[in-house]
């Protein structure tokens, strides 16, 4: 069994990941991006959970536990931004700026 | 089968958040309060099987060690875990009693309110006891999550929205990274609980995507800690959140970090303690210098408060900042110094965030400005925020000092140069930050009363729920400051961890 | 690490083979059927009904909450797919297990209920 492929895959997904977290300026696209870095963590558990074979599969276990905790973030997520959409009718996170130093 | 005994905290934590969730759907709209009462009831009964776990040997419950290992490995109850399951519901009883007044004067979804801050202790709780990678995911998120719907509870303010968006982001971000760094540390040693993770991790030190693994878990929790430079978010959203939830989110929040942080470093990563050692020696020395200095400018008490509880986080980190040089039993002084320093901030930061409260009441505001000659027409507040400000500042005989004094103890304990220049650092930000608390007494006492202060209002009293909350955080930090074996007693108490595993 | 790679020669030839497929049965019927285009015929197929409006058209933001809690409980079946696969090994600790944990499931449904989520009013 051969781990690398699948490694190189998640680090390429986590990278445009954290691309699109630091470039995108529409908060749903930060939160997609951040799925796409979740995802990789995800690719990264799979293969590494059948690569080390224990008995526990705690590779696939963590797995689980990740998807169900995204998407309970996710939810929580929109909801905010479906907030600051009525408030502002933008999503822009480049203009959340009423706060400064 | 299961200890029940042991994991009796959680299971009634849990049993809380359903009684209250039910009860916030048959409770008319005007009796919305006693679900923060339900909350209150069983945070505090939570607390009773602490004790009998604790005291077991004393009371005859049980023979031998106090350590109870559940689920392989992944679940421990041991004095550490006990401490601060006691700390977050205390945290999560204090910061319910601070948002009764306030939460009933917005007038809406009080009962949520009060269950998502159950249930962000919830997570907390089990975090103290989570001896594995998955477990301390979810506590962590469960922390978290509602800790995001918190920030944003005032739903028609652009502030308090912009609070939430920043911190969810953040939240999740971090979230993001420590499960990739977590993915490569299971991956390498092929194991979850930090137990197997130590003993796979000897040989590990020296290959790269391990090193990488260890450098993203620590990233992830300096997010969480709010430690320079992930700090970024946290005084926005202190700001922008209602005030109670800032107190929640700069005490409850942020000793689950730290724990996870304690945890994963001290039994986890032990092995390799030259790769997150240096790590945490920038984080500590960049927190406290950069969130001192930029606490030195701010005009907003709450916005204040959030910079210098990045500053506190940095004199947390700073003894286990030195514990990769440290023998056995400087390694117990560190764990000890930084646990105590934890449960002294927790209590003068609650405090002084409840009287942040009380004043805000009255001014009408969190302007620094706007504060001046409290002490006029608002002489107890006054004094109960000179005496948590100075506490917060390290000055004798409040509790604070005793907190600085061990963290100096702990760092100079050790040889090397490292650990001088870095407790020359903690001693240049402990006079830094005297300056700025300093600022706000005087103001406070000092300063002539502006015509802005809507005097009517400053004789209303206080709300009663928020008098017994100040009333107990004073108590501990004068107490505690004069007499400070109650509060190391606590930490004594935890220190075992660091080498019993 | 040569088997590994020759293991997918086969999924190429199927990979290959569909695509032919497809190519030679839309090539056939593009040069033997009739070509005479109306406006109704290259209309887009809505199972029989006239198309209204265009195809980028605001959708109710109350679909956004079913959306919500459909995602949710969606997703918490995640966990009830690994415990019925095992569920003849761990035996009846872990019915009572999955009837708590549906429980509390159930109770986040009776609250979205009586707050009145989930009824429809325009």
């Amino acid at each position: 069994m051969i781990v690398n492929q699948f490694l190189v895959l998640g680090a390429l997904l986590f990278s445009i990941g954290v691309y699109g977290v630091l470039v995108r300026r529409n908060a749903v696209l930060v939160l997609l991006s951040i799925e796409l870095m979740l995802a990789a963590v995800n690719i990264n558990l799979v293969a590494f959970g059948a690569f080390v074979d224990d008995a526990a599969a705690a590779g696939q276990v963590f797995a689980l536990f990740v998807i169900t905790v995204a998407a309970a973030e996710v939810g929580i997520g929109l909801a905010i931004v479906v907030l600051i959409f009525r408030n502002r009718s933008s999503a822009n996170v480049d203009e959340l700026d009423l706060m400064k130093w | 089968m299961f200890d029940y005994h042991a994991l009796a905290p959680e299971l009634i934590v849990g049993g809380t958040l359903m009684a209250a969730l039910l009860a916030d759907l048959v409770l008319p709209e005007e009796r919305k309060y006693l679900v923060g009462v339900v909350g209150i009831v069983g945070l505090v009964a939570a607390l009773f099987p602490l004790l009998t776990l604790g005291f077991c040997e004393d009371l005859g419950f049980c023979s031998g060690a106090t350590e109870r290992v559940m689920f392989g490995g992944s679940y421990v109850v041991d004095d550490f875990a006990l401490v601060m399951k006691g700390l977050f519901l205390v945290t999560g009883v204090i910061s319910i009693l601070m948002s009764v007044g306030y939460i009933e004067s917005e007038r809406y979804y009080q009962g949520e309110f009060y269950w998502l801050i159950v249930a962000s202790v919830t997570g907390a709780v089990v975090m103290a006891s989570s001896r594995d990678l998955i477990t301390v995911f979810i506590g962590l998120e469960l922390v978290s999550g509602p800790a995001f719907l918190l920030a944003g509870w005032r739903k028609g303010d652009v502030r308090s929205n912009e609070a939430a968006l920043k911190f969810f982001l953040i939240g999740v971000l971090s979230a993001a990274i420590l499960l990739f760094g977590m993915s490569l540390v299971y991956g390498l040693t092929g194991e979850i609980t930090f137990e197997g993770i130590r003993a796979a991790s000897a040989t590990l030190a020296d290959e790269p995507a391990f090193v990488m693994g260890v450098i993203f878990v620590l990233v992830g929790f300096g997010f969480k800690i709010s430690a320079v430079p992930f700090h970024f978010w946290a005084p926005d959203t202190y700001q922008g959140a209602p005030t109670p939830v800032a107190a929640y989110l700069s005490v409850g929040s942020k000793a689950a970090g730290f724990v996870g942080l304690l945890t994963v470093c001290y039994l986890a990563f032990s092995e390799v303690a030259s790769i997150w050692g240096p790590a945490l020696w920038l984080l500590a020395a960049l927190s406290m210098t950069i969130g001192n200095l930029t606490a030195l400018k701010q005009t907003n008490i709450v916005r204040l408060l959030g910079f210098s509880s990045v500053a506190h986080a940095g004199f947390v980190l700073v003894p286990f900042a030195m514990a990769a040089s440290y023998d056995a039993e400087g390694l117990q002084s560190a764990f000890f110094a930084s646990i105590t320093y934890l449960l002294v901030y927790a209590f003068m930061n609650l405090g002084a965030f409840a009287v942040v409260i009380a004043v805000a009441a009255k001014t009408g505001s969190a302007e620094l400005d706007d504060w001046a000659g409290l002490s006029r027409y608002a002489p107890v507040p006054a004094v109960l925020l000179a005496v948590f400000f100075f506490s917060l500042a390290g000055i004798p005989p409040l509790a604070g000092w005793f907190a600085k004094l061990v963290m100096f103890r702990a760092v100079l304990g050790g040889t090397g140069a490292w650990g001088a220049a870095l407790a020359v650092i903690a001693a240049v930000n402990a006079v830094i930050a005297l300056a700025y608390y300093a600022r706000v007494v005087k103001t406070a006492f000092m300063d002539p009363v502006p015509a802005t202060v809507p005097l009517a209002d400053a004789g209303a009293p206080i709300a009663p729920a928020l008098v017994l909350a100040l009333g107990v955080t004073a108590a501990v930090v004068v107490v505690a400051g004069f007499y400070p074996p109650i509060l190391s007693f606590f930490g004594d108490a935890a220190r075992a961890l660091a080498f019993g595993g | 690490m040569t088997q590994y790679f020759q293991d997918y020669i086969t999924v190429a030839v199927f990979a290959a083979f569909g695509v032919l497929l497809v190519l030679i049965a839309v090539g056939a019927s593009a040069l033997l059927r009739p070509k005479n285009p109306t406006p109704a015929k290259s209309a887009s197929y809505e199972c029989g009904m006239d198309p209204v409006g265009g195809g980028w058209s605001q959708t109710q933001v109350r679909f956004y909450i079913y959306g919500l809690l459909f995602l949710i409980f969606d997703v918490e079946a995640v966990f009830i797919f690994p415990w019925a696969v095992r569920l003849e090994q761990l035996g009846g600790f872990a019915l009572v297990e999955m009837a708590i944990f549906i429980a509390i499931l159930l109770g986040g449904l009776a609250y979205a209920v009586r707050k009145g989520v989930l009824r429809w009013e325009s």
